[in-house]
């Protein structure tokens, strides 16, 4: 026989008092574990955004991030005019030459010390092979003028990065002319300005990747087989995309906090759980006993306080999600372990994440009382009648 | 009965909720002192004793950017500085790890023990290593980690520097913070690289604590308006400027420390008030008998107070005892080093219990305050 879940709902209600805290208290975990684990989906996301996958990326054998890459700028003469390459309107190869340096600069007052911000030299047609990132202020720049394009949400971090101002790098002043929205991706971490002057201003004789789009499809994967059997290239080629959707080194460390913390807090929360049920139980002694009475079994019983529990908990897990939900979108940053520099992403709140939350509560509620249910059901009938 | 007996009795009248309070007064203190280890390890860089003296040279533009070798005759010359060694970061990988545990630096034997100091390593084996060009100094808990031995090769693949090196072991040292690290010959390199004239950054060693302004602030002005000016500053400095990189991550970790006392607070009171509800009625006969409001409150406090603190003994005190015992430099692959409770640390986990004893007593004892006798003996539940 079971008990009418009504039994279970209005308890909850009619005890709100009591169980207010152990609400709260699951809802601050459950928002804690949504929030860290949100930061880490965002990070990954930002990987998972960036690249186009009509793009081929090309870097030096052995080395293991693109800022760490050097490509000769014979390399770059001779490989962008394989055929396998399309080419634009103009009739110029879309091939860009890349060269990546880190620039140490100030933060955005009132924020202090300084931090590394990746700058990106690109060819001309450069932009154009990364259609995900759109001017939203000022305008491109212009080579030889030591002029470079921010990412709008890098400037809103850095001081002197408004449009029309400038900053001071290595003995040369550069004017930020634009602004531009990466869309959410990994270029959302980048400043860029033209190639060959970034190579005379930090001095360096090779690039560090070069981006080619092919033709289509076929010529896309015999342009890759194409650098990898020239061995005396010693260049490494594959699809841009799946260049960064390896780039996950950053969100590990952060989803080991959230796992770390979910598990410590959701401990503290089981305790605290665990202590309401048993008051809960306690006060309703002689309920439990007119109830046996009545004829409902054992198992009736540690049924419904075990749903009676987990209920108490979804409400506060969903409150968490609620709780954690205006976070969603919010920018933010942390020095991003493969670059070594300001990597900038979102606090990412998914349905999935919101449920694995739910979940989670679910567990602390069923936990918490499943000993202080089995412990109603096991009050003697006559006693539990004669207690006051 | 004494009035302490009164009290503790009291409290553990109900041992189980008094134990399930005290340990998650526990959990929550023992999370909220590894916050703060934490952010006191993104904040706070280990510092020994040499570090007041060496100095870091960098390029001003960022560290990933290198300086030239002929820095070197120019640096020598100025005043206060007893030893320069060119330090560059190879950040190779070793037997195609993912994630190398251990840096390794190029680095000048002949001015490498005068500028680290602290660097203990058997005799002989410093002599040694300055002899073979293709040798190397690897750290102890390396040597450890890997189960090498002197005499093994060390066989790094370049990820930066387009070589791959061979080394030989010849010896290894400790002493340091981290003793992890790989040194070898910058020349070895340098070959390696079929001439290279850079090095990543260099590192000086001061005359004295006091000189080394003096030095830092020479050295800045030798390169300015140079193709390549450098930014030199203290190491303790250099490793701070790391902390500011982690930006919001520090806040993060703050943020949650925060809830986690909040958390807490709510759970204690909540108890707390659990525990008086119950005991209404003998409350209100201690009033009957002529009890003091102070002195029932005083009771509340006491008890709360008790419970509050062996919950920060268990946690703070177990936390503190877990990070004295655990190895954190190899669970975390080197990301943290120190994880040290400190007694600051412990201040703030007992003052934090010790509020949280006094707030969690207050709500129950003035409902308790305000209830009259005869309501107080009428209450059932």
């Amino acid at each position: 026989m079971a008990l009418p879940l009504k039994y279970n709902v209005r308890n909850v209600f009619v005890r709100w008092r009591a169980t207010i805290a152990t609400v709260f208290g699951i809802a601050l975990v459950v928002a804690v574990f949504v929030l860290v684990q949100s930061l880490a989906i965002g990070l990954e996301q930002s990987s998972a955004n960036t690249g186009d996958s009509r793009n081929v990326m090309v870097v030096r054998k052995g080395s293991t991030a693109e800022s760490s890459s050097i490509v000769s700028r014979e390399h770059f003469k001779s490989l962008q005019y394989f055929e396998e390459i399309l080419r634009n309107d103009k009739g110029q190869p879309m091939a860009s030459a890349d060269m990546l340096v880190l620039i140490n600069l100030p933060r955005r007052p009132p924020n202090e010390g300084e931090a590394n911000v990746l700058l990106r030299g690109v060819s001309p047609v450069g932009p154009e092979l990364r259609s995900q990132v759109t001017l939203v202020a000022g305008r491109w720049f212009t080579p030889g003028k030591r002029e470079v394009v921010v990412s709008k949400r890098l400037a809103a971090r850095f001081a002197n990065f408004n449009v029309g101002e400038r900053f001071k790098t290595g003995p040369e002043w550069l004017t930020v002319v634009g602004w531009f929205d990466g869309a959410k991706s990994a270029f959302d971490s980048e400043c860029w300005m033209d190639v060959d002057e970034c190579r005379a201003i930090f001095d360096r004789e090779s690039y560090s990747s070069l981006l080619l789009r092919p033709k289509d499809e076929a010529s896309k994967v015999k342009l890759i087989q194409r650098i990898e059997n020239e061995k005396r290239l010693q260049l490494l080629a594959f699809v841009e995309d799946e260049y960064y959707s390896k780039q996950t080194m950053t969100a590990t460390p952060i989803k080991w906090l959230g796992g770390f913390l979910a598990t410590a807090m959701s401990i503290g929360a089981v305790f605290a759980a665990m202590n309401t049920m048993y008051a809960s139980v306690g006060a309703r002694t002689r309920e439990i006993g007119t109830l046996r009475v009545l004829g409902y079994r054992r198992r009736t019983i540690v049924l419904s306080f075990l749903i009676e529990g987990a209920l108490l908990a979804l409400i506060g897990g969903i409150l968490g999600c609620l709780l954690s939900l205006p976070l969603n979108g919010y920018a933010t940053g942390t020095i991003g372990f493969e670059t070594f520099s300001e990597t900038v992403f979102e606090f990412t709140i998914t349905p999935a994440l919101c449920l694995k939350g739910l979940l989670f509560s679910l567990a602390v509620g069923i936990l918490g009382t499943l000993l202080p249910a089995l412990r109603a059901s096991r009050l003697p009938v006559i006693a539990a009648l004669k207690s006051i | 009965m004494t009035i302490g007996g009164f009290i503790s009795k009291n409290a553990l009248r109900n041992k189980r909720r008094a134990a399930l309070s005290i340990m998650s007064v526990a959990v929550s203190l023992f999370l909220f002192v590894t916050l703060l280890v934490l952010m006191r390890e993104f904040t706070l860089p280990p510092e020994d004793v040499g570090s007041s003296l060496r100095i870091a040279v960098r390029n001003k533009v960022s560290i990933a950017v290198t300086l030239p070798a002929r820095q070197l005759q120019r640096l020598e010359k100025i005043k206060g500085v007893v030893a320069v060694t060119p330090f560059t970061y190879f950040g190779g990988k070793y037997r195609g790890d993912d994630f190398t545990t251990f840096a390794q630096f190029a680095v000048d034997p002949a001015q490498f023990t005068n500028v680290f100091v602290d660097v203990k390593s058997s005799p002989g084996q410093i002599e040694a290593w300055m002899k073979d060009r293709t040798s190397c100094l690897v750290g102890k808990q390396t040597m450890d980690q890997y189960k090498l031995k002197i005499g093994d090769r060390m066989k790094l693949s370049g990820t930066f520097y387009p070589c791959d090196l061979d080394m030989k072991i010849v010896g290894q040292y400790a002493g340091t913070l981290d003793d992890r690290s790989v040194f070898f010959h910058h020349k070895f390199l340098e070959e390696s690289l079929d001439g290279y004239d850079n090095v990543g950054a260099w590192w000086v060693r001061a005359a004295s604590a006091e000189e080394a302004p003096f030095v830092i602030d020479a050295i800045n002005k030798a390169f300015a308006n140079s193709s390549a000016e450098v930014r030199a500053e203290t190491e303790r400095a250099f490793q701070m400027s790391f902390v500011s990189m982690w930006g919001n991550i520090k806040i993060l970790i703050g943020s949650i420390a925060t809830v986690v006392v909040f958390t807490l607070l709510l759970v204690a009171v909540s108890t707390m008030s659990m525990a008086i509800r119950e005991r209404f009625r003998e409350l209100a006969v201690l009033k009957a008998l002529g009890f003091r409001r102070r002195e029932i409150f005083a009771f509340i406090l006491a008890e709360s107070f008790g419970l509050a603190m062996v919950g920060a003994l268990v946690g703070a005190g177990g936390a503190w005892l877990f990070f004295q015992n655990i190895d954190i430099t190899k669970i975390s692959n080197g990301l943290f080093i120190n994880f040290e409770v400190t007694p600051k640390i412990m201040g703030t986990a007992f003052l934090v219990a010790s509020v949280l004893g006094v707030v969690a007593a207050i709500a129950p004892a003035i409902s308790v305050a305000r209830t009259s006798v005869v309501d107080g003996l009428k209450t059932l539940d």
